[in-house]
């Protein structure tokens, strides 16, 4: 299907730029596109024609996209269908057709009767009252949005939809990857590549743990050939041109869609600072090069550790990534306190600036949530950042949510003061800049006071008087 | 040695070349404008070799050396200047509402121009008083004040604890006011600068500054004196005569003295001995300077 893309196009070529892409690819070390590898298993008798495959996880970033919408619609029992349900008949709500940017698939079955329950990550969450595991949190943030008013209670200033989402991005798509596929999956004993992920498989053991990492992340298959605004722009449905690698008029969302933490690569990316986005999807590339030239044999202990080596780039990157997301939201939940302050000071309206103010922590939260699910002891840290943020946004009368009753009621308690709260949004930046050392900084409340410090600071000085 | 000559070349010193051309300027046409003393007589003083050369003056150029490299080893406590500007920054936060405004640049550069002089002079002469005032600090300040002959480079007599207490000051001082200065304006703030230094600092510097410490004794009008401090009120500041004791510790502005109650205007003809009362030759020795004599 992709070679479609060459011989739909070659025929109005010149020769001139035949020659010079020619030229240029031949000295390209590494594939630039997460497809079409070939088939290495030696004793594949199947019909496939080649050896990559992660349908099921495209499909549950369609789930995820699709149990977004959802959520505002209140009915709990369509979101348990596309969170735990396995109908294939499921109708992909979002992506959906928009104008010209033509949606392939409609159903999930179309890509894999998969769900999102089996998936999430089973451990506690530290992060959100009530003592729950991952699975547990979906439910209960479930019956909540169900109870509140299009997914919105503001009440308690929970947004549901931003929670849901940005937690399942983190509970399913990175903890599987991270702390699954590119973790123990590498190991030497388990999914070997001299034996098929399974019988009859069209791939090896590591070559399909490898697949399935790649499509958790949520990049097209082509990003290496599309810069990190394209992909930005296929992820918010505005430039199919991009999309549509193969020409066919369609996009297709296994292969030509931008979702989950992809999408918020390209945009801290496309500022220019980061190079997220194509680093990570580099370091997939490159590793599943290798494993097509080690040809379904047993990997080496060097190849292992080159491997793992790949793995790392990636999942230090895609850590940045969330906390690029946790820093941008915390700069954007202390800009909507400024609004609010300034609008109940002069006696206004504060409807709207409350439903962003939701909306920005819901965000904050979800993505701190996601942080902490990767499967690495953040310590000390977590501690702090659950702290830092709480279990809600901070309320009018200074309180916040601090658990959850034996009848799943929210329990509210006397907490800081607005500037007081305000200062640990500026805590949780500072925290994102000291452990993971976030470049894009979106939305730094501080932005500009270090180069201040620098410039017109205290200098040392023996000038007596 | 880039650091000693730094002091020459960079105009947020006081010791900066222009500076000194300035004062110079400044002291002939006093002298002879004011004082009608013969140009000869000007120049030679300007090259005395008794003052230049005086135990005095090699005691302050002894202890400029020495704290060119103690500052070096200060250089770790203004890594906390970021730190603090933060802390101070956030908790602004629990004092004063965010102001969700913005007001023109230009306003938030004098704002925050003015605000850093008058709390920096503020601080200068907070913490000079207390050098004199505190028997311990006033062991460290003693070794300024022990100086005979005043010329501009005695603006470097300065004990290295001293140096440690004035780096944390300015510390202090600067986040102080860029934190505040942050959380009222935002990434607005800047600092109104010619030359890459402070217009204010500049402005002081260059109206002869470096005549405080000279014996070029120019006075301004009672009532400026109220104000701002006249070099020859520094140099009552230096008086060895128990009259002048503790007068006058202001940096620039002297309104500091005018309401602690330590403002002495000076005398046009005042003649001054410099000094601590009871000190020996021995005071200007390396050793004495740091230890005591």
């Amino acid at each position: 299907m992709f070679i479609k893309r060459f011989t739909a196009k070659a025929v109005p070529l010149t020769v001139v730029l035949t020659s010079a892409i020619l030229i240029s690819s031949a000295s390209f070390a590494r594939s630039n596109v997460y497809a079409d590898f070939p088939i290495t298993l030696k004793d594949y008798s199947g019909s496939a024609t080649t050896s990559t495959s992660y349908k099921g996880q495209m499909a549950r970033h369609a789930l995820e996209s699709s149990l977004k919408k959802l959520i505002s619609k209140g009915d709990v029992s369509a979101m348990q269908s596309y969170y735990s349900g396995g109908s294939a008949d499921r109708v992909i709500i979002a992506p959906a057709t928009k104008g010209d940017f033509v949606i392939m698939q409609s159903t999930i079955g179309e890509l894999s009767s998969k769900n999102l329950s089996g998936k999430t990550y089973k451990g506690l969450i530290p992060g959100w009252p009530g003592n729950m595991t991952g699975p547990e949190v979906v439910a209960f943030m479930f019956e909540k949005a169900a109870d509140a008013e299009a997914g919105y209670d503001a009440a308690h200033a929970y947004d549901y939809t931003q929670l849901v989402s940005k937690f399942l991005m983190g509970a399913v798509m990175y903890n599987q990857a991270v702390d699954n596929y590119l973790d123990e999956k590498l190991e030497e004993d388990t999914k070997p590549n001299n034996k098929p992920y399974k019988d009859g498989a069209a791939y090896t053991g590591k070559e399909h743990v490898w697949d399935e990492a790649f499509g958790y992340f949520g990049a097209p298959s082509h990003t290496l050939t599309l810069s990190a605004q394209d992909v930005y722009n296929i992820a918010k449905q505005k430039d199919v041109t991009a999309a549509d690698y193969n020409y066919d008029g369609k996009v297709d969302l296994y292969k030509e869609m931008a979702f989950g933490h992809a999408y918020y690569a390209s945009s801290f990316d496309k500022g220019g600072k980061t190079t997220y986005l194509h680093d990570i999807v580099g370091a997939y590339m490159d590793g599943r090069d290798m494993l097509v030239e080690a040809d379904a044999n047993a990997l080496s202990d060097s190849q292992r550790d080159q491997l793992k080596a790949y793995a790392k780039i990636i999942k230090t990157n895609w850590e940045k990534v969330i906390a690029e997301a946790v820093f941008k939201y915390a700069g954007e939940t202390y800009e909507d306190m400024v609004k609010i302050e300034a609008i109940l000071e002069s006696n206004g309206d504060v409807a709207k600036a409350w439903r962003n103010y939701a909306k920005h922590w819901g965000e904050l939260k979800g993505f701190a949530l996601a942080l902490q699910v990767g499967g690495k002891d953040m310590g000390a840290v977590s501690v702090r950042l659950n702290r830092l943020i709480g279990h809600s946004p901070l309320l009018l009368g200074n309180t916040q949510v601090t658990g959850v009753d034996s009848n799943g009621e929210y329990i509210q308690s006397n907490s800081e003061s607005w500037g007081g709260y305000m200062a640990h949004m500026l805590k949780v930046q500072n925290l994102m800049v000291d452990e993971f050392a976030v470049v894009a900084k979106s939305h730094d409340q501080t932005a500009g006071l270090a180069e201040l410090v620098k410039t017109l600071g205290g200098k040392s000085s023996a000038e007596n008087d | 040695m880039t650091d000693f000559f730094a002091n020459f070349l960079n105009p947020e010193k006081r010791l900066f070349v222009g500076y000194l051309i300035s004062a110079a300027f400044i002291a002939v046409i006093w002298l002879r404008a004011v004082q009608k003393k013969p140009l000869t007589t000007i120049v030679s003083g300007f090259f005395n070799s008794k003052i230049w050369f005086s135990k005095s003056a090699i005691g302050d150029y002894k202890l400029m050396v020495l704290n060119q490299f103690f500052i070096k080893l200060l250089a770790p406590i203004l890594l906390g200047q970021l730190a603090l500007t933060l802390f101070i920054f956030e908790n602004m936060h629990l004092l004063f509402s965010r102001p969700s405004e913005s007001i023109p640049v230009w306003m938030v550069m004098i704002i925050f121009t003015t605000t850093l002089f008058v709390v920096d002079d503020f601080s200068r002469y907070l913490v000079h008083r207390l050098m004199h005032r505190v028997p311990i600090l006033w062991r460290f300040h003693k070794a300024h004040h022990s100086a005979t002959n005043l010329t501009p480079l005695t603006v470097l007599r300065t004990h290295p604890i001293e140096a440690v207490l004035f780096s944390f000051r300015a510390l202090v001082v600067h986040s102080l006011c860029l934190g505040v200065c942050f959380f009222f304006f935002s990434g607005s703030v800047s600092l109104i600068e010619i030359f890459g230094a402070s217009l204010f600092v500049v402005v002081f510097h260059a109206l002869g500054s470096n005549l405080r410490h000279s014996h070029v004794s120019i006075s301004y009008w009672n009532w400026l004196e109220k104000i701002l401090v006249s070099p020859a009120q520094h140099q009552l500041h230096h008086s060895i005569n128990s009259k002048h004791f503790d007068c006058n510790f202001g940096a620039i502005l002297s309104i500091w003295d005018t309401i602690g109650g330590s403002c002495l205007t000076s005398n046009k003809d005042q003649q001054i001995e410099f000094g601590v009362k009871g000190q020996s030759e021995a005071a200007h020795n390396l050793k004495n300077l740091i230890v005591g004599s």
